[in-house]
């Protein structure tokens, strides 16, 4: 479809974003602009990270849920968009 | 009776006079043989024995298994399970990229101008604070007559390799010198007594370890011969050797040093490239049969390739040589690299240079090119070490025997820092693995100093004692240094009596800073402007 692949481009455009990758719930990667090791381990990893951290904030307070995951290292930041059916994984390079 | 006459004469009685004659003439006689041994033959004595062995005992046994057991295993195929990605039929997609754009984007946006984190670091290891001499490793067979010419680590870190020589002779060499390398993860590490010797039959100048297979380390000699050796075999480890011809060195080489080959199709191939005295860069390609190394391609420098400033005299011959002392590849394009040389010449060159060069004297079964596109502003001596920085691609440092430490970028001529740290000569000077402001220099008077460009004062942060203790209270000159690839915080330093010092180095100079690469970066892009 046009529009996902035009989001897609967009979100890939910005600065310093190394990698683009979307994940169905059961953490098998739908698209993705890396290569298909690197997916598959983002994927696997990131969507259980997600998942506990779900769980952790519904557990300290269960009319909360999480909107937003942001995992910043030495060398990039990782920021992950969770919903229902879909996770956005978008791995950033903050300093150029 | 006959009557015989004979001239007359009546001879009758010849019949009588025959005794045993029975009044006949020819009579049949039977004789009796006679036999007579022969003397040339030796009667055979016959005896005739017979033997026969004590009574056979003869077992039988018989066996067999009557119980069965049959297992079967499978390694399962991984990489089929996620070759392709799962398809998204339920066509919610657009809706759910739709919702999330904008606020990745804030974050995106926000993460770029953001300044919260520019001086957090965190230290996850325990790590050391202080500089500390780890090891203090030397070849107590060489009693100290032979100096570190050139130290490597192997590609995974553990195995630091030195080559002994000396830098001076006065003619043809003929020291009996080795290769000797010490594993430091090993337990029972002998400081004095290195896990492999290699005998070379006259000094080493240099030596590299293979960047991905540990058991290769090449070498040069004195006598210009360059050999690669396999730590893999047991006998005899010397694998290939350029031998002394035509096509080889005939001066002593600098440095060896391994590049990536990029015309092969195959990750992992790499040219041997050495240098030398006698202004010869030479391109060794190992035969993947025979494991020979074979002439590939050669570079020459010569005097035309000098600025007008080096040239002693106008009429000084355009053709003759000029030595290269040190060579660095650039960490992004493996095609430019840069050399010193012997007046203190710093060029930039390419391995795809095609520039013509006088014949003058040499004689090479390959055409000999000269390799220089550009010529950067030099020194006042010989250029003892020169070196690209692993993280940027225009950066790179040289020293020289002129004392000064300077910081080029490539595509400018005049350097963009100049060092002098009064420590005497500058023997080498390399760049950091893991930090990209951090660089270390050896110097005349037993130093080791460490640099981070990222400090406002061009002093050094660090002067660690290196060399060892000389007669007269001074320290011994080190002579070369080398960072562990693997093992971010250890360097190695060797020195001219032939000790060599393993120096772990404090944590806040080992993990990089994140402004580092835009500091080194600033430094060497902003001047470019200029």
């Amino acid at each position: 479809m046009a529009e996902v692949e035009e989001t897609f481009k967009r979100i890939q455009a910005h600065k310093g974003v190394i990698g683009v990758i979307v994940v169905n719930s059961e953490g098998i990667p739908i698209r993705s602009t890396l290569d298909n090791s690197t997916t598959v381990q983002y994927a696997g990893l990131i969507s259980q990270l997600a998942a506990k951290a779900r769980s952790t904030v519904r557990d300290i307070d269960p009319g909360n849920d999480l909107t937003f995951l942001r995992i910043r290292s030495k060398k990039h930041e990782i920021m992950v968009a969770p919903d229902k059916e879909y996770l956005l994984i978008c791995i950033q390079s903050p300093h150029d | 009776m006959v009557r015989v006459f004979v001239f007359g004469i009546e001879i009758t009685e010849i019949t009588n006079n025959i005794p045993n004659v029975n009044n006949k003439m020819f009579a049949d006689i039977t004789l009796e043989s006679v036999t007579f041994k022969s003397n040339w033959k030796k009667e055979r004595s016959l005896a005739s024995s017979g033997c026969q062995t004590s009574e056979l005992v003869v077992e039988e046994v018989a066996c067999q298994s009557v119980k069965y057991k049959s297992v079967k295993t499978q390694t399962e195929d991984d990489s089929d399970k996620f070759s392709g990605f799962a398809d998204d039929n339920s066509g919610h997609l657009a809706e759910f990229l739709r919702r999330v754009e904008p606020a990745m984007h804030k974050q995106l946006e926000m993460n770029v101008k953001s300044h919260a984190f520019d001086d957090y670091e965190v230290t996850w290891d325990e790590g050391s604070s202080t500089m500390s001499s780890i090891h203090k490793l030397t070849n107590a067979a060489h009693d100290g007559q032979f100096q570190i010419t050139g130290l490597s680590w192997n590609s995974t870190g553990a195995v630091i390799a030195a080559s002994y020589g000396r830098f001076d002779h006065e003619d043809w060499c003929t020291h009996k010198t080795s290769l000797c390398t010490w594993n430091l993860e090993r337990r029972n590490l002998d400081e004095n007594k290195p896990d492999t010797v290699l005998e070379v039959s006259s000094c080493l100048m240099c030596t590299a370890f293979h960047p991905s297979n540990p058991a290769l380390i090449a070498g040069g000699t004195y006598n210009g011969v360059v050999i690669v050796w396999d730590l893999s075999r047991e006998d005899d480890m010397v694998l290939t050797s350029s031998g002394i011809g035509d096509d080889s060195h005939r001066e002593p080489v600098s440095k060896v040093i391994w590049v990536p080959d990029t015309s092969s199709l195959k990750k992992n191939k790499y040219l041997l490239v050495s240098v030398s005295s006698d202004g010869k860069m030479l391109v060794w390609k190992m035969d993947r049969k025979t494991k020979q190394i074979e002439l590939h391609d050669g570079f020459v420098l010569m005097n035309m390739n000098l600025p007008t400033q080096l040239r002693k005299s106008r009429t000084m011959r355009g053709d003759k040589e000029v030595g290269v002392t040190c060579i660095s590849y650039n960490n992004e394009n493996k095609d430019s690299f840069i050399i010193g040389s012997e007046p203190g010449a710093v060029f930039k060159c390419s391995m795809s240079a095609n520039g013509e060069q006088p014949a003058g004297n040499i004689i090479s079964s390959i055409q000999l090119k000269s390799p220089v596109t550009f010529t950067y502003a030099h020194h006042y001596g010989p250029v003892y070490s020169a070196e690209f920085s692993p993280f940027h691609r225009n950066a790179f440092l040289t020293s020289s025997m002129d004392q000064t430490l300077r910081l080029y970028s490539m595509l400018q001529k005049q350097p963009i820092m100049t060092l002098e740290p009064g420590e005497g000569v500058i023997y080498s000077t390399k760049w950091s693995f893991s930090r990209p402001a951090l660089f270390a220099a050896t110097t005349d008077t037993g130093l080791l100093l460490l640099y981070d460009l990222t400090q406002n004062q061009p002093v050094p942060v660090y002067k660690l004692e290196a060399g060892g203790l000389m007669g007269n209270n001074a320290r011994a000159p080190v002579l070369t240094c080398q960072f562990n690839q693997h093992q971010n915080n250890l360097i190695a330093t060797g020195d001219a009596m032939g000790c060599i010092q393993v120096f772990r180095i404090s944590d806040s100079l080992k993990t990089p800073l994140s402004r580092d690469l835009e500091i080194l970066g600033e430094l060497v892009d902003i001047t470019t402007e200029s």
